[in-house]
C-alpha cells in the first residue's frame, strides 16, 4: 500500500448545471457513479471495452465515453448527460428531429446519439452525411441501421431531408 | 467491467508524477485512459496506483519548429487533428490521429498512450517508425532520448522504465523532395488494423532514400530494410515498388487470428507497403 | 378470414378492419420518444428494490469438463456477501429440471439453472453470487474456488453426430437433439428426369447475433411473505419462460409475475434468459432478498445465446433447360450448442418457407440438429428460416451462374407468380399474397441497375478493382402455428397462438389499452394507438397504451411475447378486437343516454352523438359515468353485460399440423423482401465497399409506413453486418474467440451504406388489418452480398459458399482459380 495514492476520494461534479458533492472509490468508474450514486439512470452501459457509446456525454465541452474514465477524474468537472437537453419538458431541436424523423426505436442508444449529436452540431453547424457517420462511429445502433439516425441530425441542422437520399446511381456510400 | 480496488493520485507537476511513478512497482500513469481503463476492466495487470498525468500542462504541449513537431505525450488525438501548426507542418501526423477509431476515443487518447501501451495494432508506432521520430523521456534522474527503433520493445513493453515517463515525441519534418505514406487494411472502417505500413521516401533521381515501416506484422513495428535496400537507388516506378515490396517474405511472422492467416498478413503487408510507399512519392512530387 | 372470438368476447367478427385509415397507415408521431429522448425509459438496470442485492455469475473457462469441487467458503467470508449459490444447491431447490421441447433421447436432457456435474460451453454459470454491491459480487465471483477435470471438446457441428463424438449428455447418449426427414413431392424422380443436375458440396451459414445493445438483466425477488417471484427482466417471450421455469421453480404460473416496461433490443435473443432468471429466483430465495442483475456485454457473447449455425451439405437441385428448377435435395446440419434453449424447434420452424420465393416442387430435406460444446442458440432475428432462405438463395445464384442464365431472369421464371395467390407450398403452407416480381423490379429500379451495369462493363479488367451486383430475396414468415412444435415432438400439447389485449374506457372516460407483447423498439403503443383510435373515433394521442409486459395485468396467453413478427397481426388483431367489443358497449351505452337506436350513434372526437344531429352528444366521460358511478341509468338486464372493461383474445385461424407428413400452414403472413448491391472489391486486398443498396418491401398493409421503413432499415444492417463483419468462432478447444465488441465488429453508421426503401403494398387476405408481421426482414443481406461477389467473381472459378465473407475470405475467392481450390460444385448435363 503507498503512501502516495488513496483508495477513496472525494469529489466535485456539476452535471447539467447542478453540482454534486460525493465520496468515491478510486475504481468506480463514471458511469456507474453517474447512474448508481447520483440515479441519473439516462446515460446507459451496452458494452465493457468502450466500444458502443451508449455512455457518451460530454465531459468538459468534449464528447467522451464516461464507461472510460473514472469517477475521480471527474473531480471539478462540467458534465451534459441527456437529461439537460429538454427544457421545462420541451425537446430540444436535436430530440425533436430524432422524433420527427424517426431516429430512436429501442432507444436504448438514443441518449449517447443524442449527446454526440448535439457535440458534432456545436462545432459544425451544418454537416455532410460522412461527417454525420464519421461523427456517430462510436456508437452502436442494432435498431436503425443509422438510416434514419443520419436523416435525423440532417434534420437538426436545418437541412432538408424528404428527397435524402437520392435514389440511383448517385446515391451510396461516401 | 468492473476494476479491481485500485489507488489514484493526480500529481501537481511531472516531478510529483516521476515520484509517484516511482514509488512502487505497481504504479502506472493515466493518461486518456482509453486503453488502460480497459486493461484495468478485464483486471489482466497488476496496477495498484494509478498515477494521472492527463491534465499535466507540461505534457500537453504542441511546438512546431524549423525543425519538426514536438508532441507532448498528453496531447489527444483529436487536439493533433485540429492543430493548424501539425497539419502545416506534418499533414500526415494529422491524418492517422483524425482516423483513430471514433470521437470520443479521439477527445480523451493520448499520442504517448498509443506508444505506450504498446499494442500491436496502434496507429502511432509505425507512423513514428518511419518518420523518424524520437521519444523524449524523463525520470528523476534526467532526460533522455530515444529513437523509435528502440522504443517498442515487446507487446505492451517500451523503453519507459519503472519511474519514468514519456514526454513528448520529436517529429523531424521533411523537405519537398520527400514524402510520407500511411495505409491501413482494416476489419471495418476506421478500425482494428489487420495490417499497417507507413513509408518516408526521398526522391533525387530516383529514390535516394526510403523508410518502411509495417504494423500488425509482430509485437512491435517492424522496420523492413529489405524493402527499404530493394527501392534505395531504384527508380521511383509502380513496377520498382511492386518488386520491392515482394522482398517482404517469411522474414515477417504475422499471427493467424480470424481476421487472417499469417499467409494472408504477409500478402496483404506487400501490398499496403506498396501503396505507402507510392503515397509517399506522390507526396515528394514524382511517381506515375 | 379470422375465426369468431372466443366466449367471453361478445363482440361480433372483426371485417378487415374496415374503420382503419384516419390515424393508421400515416407515420404518427411516436408516443414513446417522449421518455426515450429525454433518458426517462425505464430499462432493467435502471430498476432497484428495496434491500436488493448484486449478482454476479461465476462461469466455466472451459468448453467441456467435469466439476470436480465447488468451494465458497473464501467467498462468502468476504465482506459484503450476502451468500453464494452453487449448482448442486441449485438442484436440491428445484422441482424437476428444465422443460425439454425434444422428444426422447434428447428431451431426457437434465438441465438445472446452474451446471451441476459437468460444464458443457465456455461461460457455463456454474455458481453465483450475491452482494451488497456490485463490485464486492465482482470481487467475490474471483474468489469460488473451482475444481475441474477437462474433457475433450466438440465443435464441429457435423462431428458432433458421429458415433465417436465426446458426449455432452450422458443421459441421452450421443449429441443428436433431433433428426428428421422433409419429403415433398419425388425429388428422386425430378433428379432422374431433370436436363441438369448442379451439385453443391457444402454451404455454411455463420454463428452471429443480432446483440441488442442492452444485454440481459433481471431483478428476482421471491417474496418470503407471499411466495410470489416478481421478476422485472428484458425477458421478451415471458409465458414461454413462465411456462418453462414455473414447474422447474415449483411456482405457479398465478404466482410469477413478469414485468418490463423497456427493452434495449432484444431480436430473439431476449428469449433466452430463462436459465439466468430461474437461478436468480432461487438466489433471492436463499438469501431473503431480491437479486439484481445487470449482464456484462462479455457475458453476453459468452452466454446469452447466438443464432443458429447450420451446414449444408450435398446440395442437389434438378434443372430443366429452360431455367425452371424442380427442387432440391440436401442434408443439413443445425448447431444448438450445449443446451437446447427453444430448440430444436428450429428444426422445423425454416419448413415455414420450405421453397423460399420459389416454385420449387419437390424438396427433400435430411435435417439433423446437434449438441456441441459451444453457447446454446437462441432464435436469432430471421430464427431458422434465415439459413434455408439463404441456402435457397444461393441455389438459385448457381445455378444462373453455372448454366450461364440471367440471375434476374432465373428468379423471375421461378419465382411464385402474383396470380398464384394463395399459393400452397408442397407442405401445406399458404402463402397469403405478394408480387415478387414487381419487388425485384423495384429493387432493382432503385439501385438503377442499368446504370452500374454500365459502369462494370466499363471498368473491364485490370484497374485493381471489380464491381460486382447481387440480388437477394427472402420470404418473412409471421405469426407462427405452434401446432408445428408437434412435427418434433408429437407428445407437446402445442398448437395455433393468439394474443391478448385489453381496452377499456377508464373512470373519466379515458382510454386505455394494454397488450400482452413485450415490446423493444416496435413502437407498440404508437401503432396499437393508431388502430385503436380509429374504432373509437378519437385522436391517437387520446388512446393511452400501457407501456411494456404486466402478467399481473392479466392481459395473456401462452405465446404472448414479442418475436416472430407478429406484432402487426397478432398484437394489432387483438387490440383491434378488444376496440371493436368496447366500440359495441360505447354505442349500447350512448343509445341509451341520447335515447336513441343503436345504428344512428357515431362516435368521433371522444363522443357519441346521434347521426344528423351533432349536438344530441354524449362525450365518453359521461358513458363511463354511467357504469362506474351511476349505474342505475343502465337497464338491469344489460349492467351484468357492460362493463367498458374488454377483453379480446384474437387467434388465427389454425389447425393442428399432419405429424406423420410433416405438412401444414405453419404461419399465417407471408412478407416479402427483395433486396439489390452494388459492391465494389479490391483485388489486392478483398475488401469490399457497398456503393448501392436498396430494399423493396412488401409487408401488406402498412400501419405507420416510418415504422415498417426503420424495421427494414435494422434489418438490413444486422444482415450487412453478419456478411461481412460478425461472426462467432471457437478455437478447437471450444474457446470463444469473439467475446466484446472489439473482437466482434458490430456494423458502425461508417461501414453502413445510405441503403434506398421502396414498397409495394399486397393485402394479406388472412389478418383483421390486411397487414402481415414483419420486422426479422427474412436476412436478404446475406444472399444480396454473396450474390454480389459471385457477380464479381464472373470470370474466376469460385463458389461463394458461406455467409461470412471478411476480406481474406473474398481474397481467397479471388484466386482461388489459380490456387486450383476445389469449386465444390459440379453441374452435369443430362440432355
Amino acid at each position: 500500500m503507498s503512501e502516495v495514492g488513496d483508495k477513496i476520494h472525494p469529489i466535485s461534479v456539476t452535471i447539467n448545471g447542478e453540482t454534486y458533492e460525493r465520496t468515491v472509490e478510486a475504481r468506480q468508474l463514471l458511469v456507474h457513479f453517474i447512474r448508481d450514486a447520483l440515479g441519473l439512470k439516462g446515460t446507459h452501459i451496452g458494452c465493457d471495452t468502450g466500444n458502443c457509446g451508449a455512455c457518451s456525454i460530454i465531459f468538459n465541452g468534449k464528447l467522451v465515453k464516461c464507461c472510460m474514465l473514472l469517477a475521480v477524474q471527474a473531480d471539478g468537472a462540467e458534465i451534459e448527460t441527456v437529461e439537460g437537453l429538454a427544457s421545462d419538458g420541451a425537446l430540444d431541436p436535436v430530440q425533436e428531429a430524432f422524433h420527427e424523423h424517426h431516429g430512436l426505436q429501442c432507444g436504448y442508444c438514443t441518449p449517447g446519439l443524442l449527446m454526440g449529436a448535439t457535440y458534432l452540431l456545436r462545432d459544425n453547424p451544418k454537416p455532410s452525411e460522412g461527417e454525420i457517420r464519421r461523427a456517430v462511429r462510436g456508437n452502436i445502433c442494432r435498431c436503425t441501421g443509422y438510416v434514419n439516425v443520419v436523416r435525423s441530425v440532417r434534420a437538426a441542422a436545418g437541412e432538408d431531408v424528404a428527397e435524402f437520399p437520392a435514389t440511383g446511381a448517385e446515391g451510396g456510400s461516401p | 467491467m468492473l476494476l479491481e480496488s485500485i489507488e489514484y493520485t493526480r500529481p501537481a507537476d511531472i516531478k510529483e508524477a516521476l515520484t509517484a511513478l516511482g514509488s512502487s512497482e505497481g504504479a502506472a500513469p493515466l493518461a486518456g485512459g482509453q486503453s488502460l481503463v480497459n486493461v484495468l476492466k478485464h483486471r489482466v495487470a497488476s496496477i495498484e496506483l494509478l498515477v494521472d498525468i492527463s491534465r499535466l500542462e507540461e505534457l500537453r504541449s504542441i511546438d512546431v519548429g524549423e525543425d519538426g513537431v514536438e508532441i507532448g505525450a498528453c496531447v489527444t488525438y483529436d487536439e493533433i487533428d485540429r492543430s493548424e501548426a501539425v497539419r502545416g507542418a506534418l499533414p500526415i501526423v494529422s491524418e492517422v490521429a483524425a482516423h483513430i477509431e471514433d470521437q470520443q476515443i479521439r477527445n480523451r487518447g493520448t499520442i504517448g498512450g498509443n506508444c505506450c501501451l504498446s499494442d500491436p495494432t496502434n496507429n502511432f508506432p509505425p507512423l513514428l517508425l518511419a518518420l523518424g521520430a524520437v521519444m523524449n523521456v524523463e525520470s528523476e534522474s534526467g532526460k533522455r532520448e530515444v529513437p523509435a527503433e528502440d522504443f517498442f520493445r515487446g507487446y505492451f513493453m517500451t523503453a519507459v522504465g519503472p519511474g519514468e515517463l514519456l514526454r513528448s515525441i520529436s517529429i523531424p519534418r521533411y523537405g519537398p523532395d520527400s514524402g510520407a505514406g500511411f495505409q491501413s487494411l482494416s476489419v471495418a472502417s476506421d478500425s482494428k488494423a489487420i495490417v499497417r505500413a507507413s513509408a518516408r521516401v526521398t526522391l533525387n533521381d530516383g529514390i535516394s532514400d526510403a523508410r518502411i515501416a509495417l504494423g500488425v506484422v509482430g509485437p512491435v513495428p517492424v522496420r523492413h530494410t529489405g524493402m527499404e535496400d530493394a527501392l534505395r537507388d531504384g527508380p521511383a516506378t509502380a513496377d520498382a515498388v511492386r518488386e520491392a515490396a515482394e522482398s517482404i517474405g517469411e522474414d515477417i511472422e504475422p499471427i493467424s487470428d480470424t481476421h487472417g492467416s499469417a499467409d494472408y498478413r504477409r500478402k496483404m503487408a506487400r501490398v499496403i507497403a506498396r501503396r505507402a510507399v507510392t503515397q509517399a512519392i506522390a507526396e515528394a512530387g514524382g511517381g506515375e | 378470414m379470422s375465426r369468431a372470438p372466443a366466449a367471453e368476447t361478445a363482440a361480433p367478427p372483426v371485417e378487415k378492419g374496415e374503420r382503419l385509415g384516419k390515424a393508421s397507415g400515416k407515420s404518427v408521431r411516436r408516443t414513446e420518444d417522449g421518455r426515450l429522448l429525454k433518458g426517462q425509459g425505464e430499462f432493467t438496470d435502471d430498476i432497484w428494490m428495496h434491500r436488493q442485492g448484486f449478482a454476479h455469475f461465476v462461469r466455466s473457462p472451459h468448453a467441456h469438463a467435469k466439476i470436480l469441487s465447488v468451494d465458497t467458503s473464501r467467498a462468502m467470508s468476504l465482506d459484503g456477501v450476502y451468500t453464494v449459490l452453487t449448482g448442486a444447491e441449485a438442484k436440491e431447490m428445484c422441482e424437476v429440471p428444465f422443460f425439454q421441447i425434444a422428444p426422447p433421447p434428447a428431451g431426457q436432457m437434465e438441465e438445472w439453472p446452474l451446471a451441476v456435474d459437468k460444464v458443457r460451453y465456455h461461460g457455463d454459470a456454474v455458481a453465483v453470487v450475491l452482494a451488497e454491491t456490485r463490485d464486492i459480487a465482482r470481487d467475490a465471483a474471483e474468489l469460488v474456488d473451482l475444481e475441474y477435470e477437462p474433457l475433450p471438446s466438440v465443435v464441429d457441428t457435423v462431428k458432433a453426430a458421429d458415433d465417436d463424438a465426446p458426449i455432452l449428455h450422458e443421459e441421452v447418449g450421443n449429441n443428436v437433439a433431433w433428426h428428421g426427414v422433409f419429403d415433398y413431392g419425388d425429388i428422386d424422380w425430378a433428379l432422374d428426369n431433370a436436363d441438369h443436375v448442379v451439385r453443391i458440396d457444402r454451404l455454411h451459414f455463420h454463428r452471429f447475433s443480432s446483440t441488442p445493445l442492452e444485454c440481459n438483466a433481471a431483478v428476482v425477488n421471491w417474496d418470503p411473505g407471499t411466495g410470489v417471484v416478481q421478476i422485472e427482466s428484458n425477458n421478451q417471450m415471458p409465458m414461454f419462460a413462465s411456462m418453462v421455469i414455473g414447474p422447474t421453480l415449483g411456482v405457479g404460473s398465478n404466482k410469477l409475475q413478469f414485468r418490463s416496461q423497456d427493452i434495449g433490443g432484444a431480436f430473439g435473443i431476449k428469449i433466452g434468459s430463462y436459465p439466468q432468471i430461474a437461478a436468480l429466483a432461487l438466489l433471492s430465495r436463499k438469501a431473503g432478498r431480491p437479486a439484481k442483475w445487470t449482464e456484462y456485454r462479455s457475458e453476453h457473447m459468452l452466454s446469452a445465446g447466438h443464432g443458429n449455425e447450420r451446414t449444408f451439405l450435398d446440395v442437389e437441385v434438378p434443372v430443366l433447360s429452360d431455367g425452371t428448377i424442380l427442387g432440391f435435395k440436401v442434408r443439413a446440419f443445425d448447431d444448438a450448442g450445449a443446451y437446447l434453449h427453444y430448440e430444436p424447434l428450429g428444426a422445423v420452424i425454416w419448413s415455414q418457407v420450405t421453397p423460399g420465393c420459389y416454385k420449387f416442387k419437390h424438396v427433400s430435406v435430411d435435417y439433423t440438429e446437434t449438441l456441441t460444446n459451444k453457447c446454446p442458440t437462441v432464435p436469432n432475428r430471421g430464427y431458422s428460416r434465415l439459413q434455408h432462405l439463404w441456402m435457397i438463395e444461393r441455389i438459385v445464384d448457381v445455378v444462373a451462374t453455372e448454366l450461364g442464365l440471367d440471375p434476374v431472369e432465373t428468379r423471375k421464371k421461378n419465382f411464385v407468380q402474383p396470380d398464384d395467390y394463395p399459393y400452397e407450398t408442397p407442405n401445406g403452407c399458404v402463402y397469403d399474397s405478394g408480387d415478387l416480381p414487381a419487388s425485384l423490379d423495384l429493387a432493382l429500379e432503385l439501385i438503377d441497375v442499368e446504370r452500374w451495369r454500365a459502369k462494370q462493363k466499363e471498368l473491364g479488367t485490370g484497374s485493381g478493382k471489380r464491381i460486382g451486383i447481387g440480388i437477394g430475396s427472402t420470404i418473412d414468415s409471421g405469426t407462427n402455428n405452434f401446432g408445428q412444435a408437434q412435427i418434433i415432438n408429437p407428445e407437446l400439447p402445442f398448437s395455433g397462438n393468439g394474443e391478448a389485449a385489453y381496452a377499456k374506457l377508464d373512470l373519466y372516460g379515458e382510454v386505455n389499452v394494454d397488450l400482452g407483447t413485450t415490446p423493444q423498439g416496435q413502437s407498440h403503443e404508437t401503432t396499437a394507438a393508431q388502430v385503436v383510435a380509429d374504432v373509437l373515433g378519437v385522436d391517437h394521442s387520446a388512446v393511452n397504451v400501457t407501456a411494456g409486459f404486466d402478467q399481473r395485468h392479466n392481459t395473456y396467453v401462452g405465446f404472448s411475447g414479442t418475436y416472430a413478427s407478429q406484432f402487426a397481426v397478432t398484437g394489432l388483431g387483438a387490440a383491434l378486437g378488444a376496440a371493436e367489443m368496447l366500440r359495441k358497449e360505447i354505442v349500447t351505452l350512448a343509445a341509451i343516454a341520447l335515447e336513441s337506436s343503436e345504428e344512428e350513434i357515431e362516435l368521433e372526437g371522444g363522443e357519441c352523438y346521434v347521426r344528423d344531429e351533432r349536438e344530441r352528444a354524449i362525450p365518453f366521460i359521461g358513458i363511463a359515468n354511467m357504469v362506474y358511478s351511476n349505474n342505475t341509468v343502465i337497464p338491469p338486464d344489460l349492467r351484468e353485460r357492460i362493463g367498458l372493461n374488454c377483453r379480446y383474445v384474437y387467434t388465427p385461424l389454425f389447425e393442428a399440423p399432419d405429424k406423420e407428413r410433416k405438412t401444414g400452414n405453419l404461419t399465417l403472413t407471408y412478407a416479402t423482401q427483395i433486396h439489390a448491391a452494388v459492391v465494389e472489391i479490391d483485388e489486392d486486398t478483398g475488401r469490399l465497399e457497398i456503393l448501392d443498396y436498396a430494399a423493396a418491401d412488401d409487408c401488406g398493409r402498412v400501419i405507420n409506413p416510418q415504422i415498417v421503413q426503420g424495421q427494414v432499415h435494422g434489418a438490413t444492417a444486422l444482415g450487412l453486418g453478419a456478411s461481412l463483419y460478425e461472426a462467432f468462432e471457437y478455437d478447437a478447444d471450444g474457446q470463444l474467440l469473439q467475446s466484446s465488441f472489439y473482437d466482434y465488429h458490430a456494423l458502425t453508421a461508417l461501414d453502413m451504406p445510405m441503403m434506398k426503401y421502396g414498397d409495394i403494398e399486397s393485402p394479406s387476405p388472412f389478418t383483421p388489418t390486411g397487414a402481415k408481421g414483419m420486422g426479422e426482414g427474412g436476412g436478404a443481406p446475406l444472399s444480396t452480398i454473396c450474390s454480389a461477389i459471385q457477380d464479381a467473381l464472373s470470370d474466376s472459378d469460385s463458389v461463394v459458399a458461406d455467409t461470412h465473407n471478411p476480406w481474406w475470405r473474398i481474397h481467397e475467392l479471388l484466386s482461388s482459380g489459380a490456387a486450383n481450390v476445389p469449386r465444390g460444385v459440379q453441374t452435369e448435363a443430362r440432355t
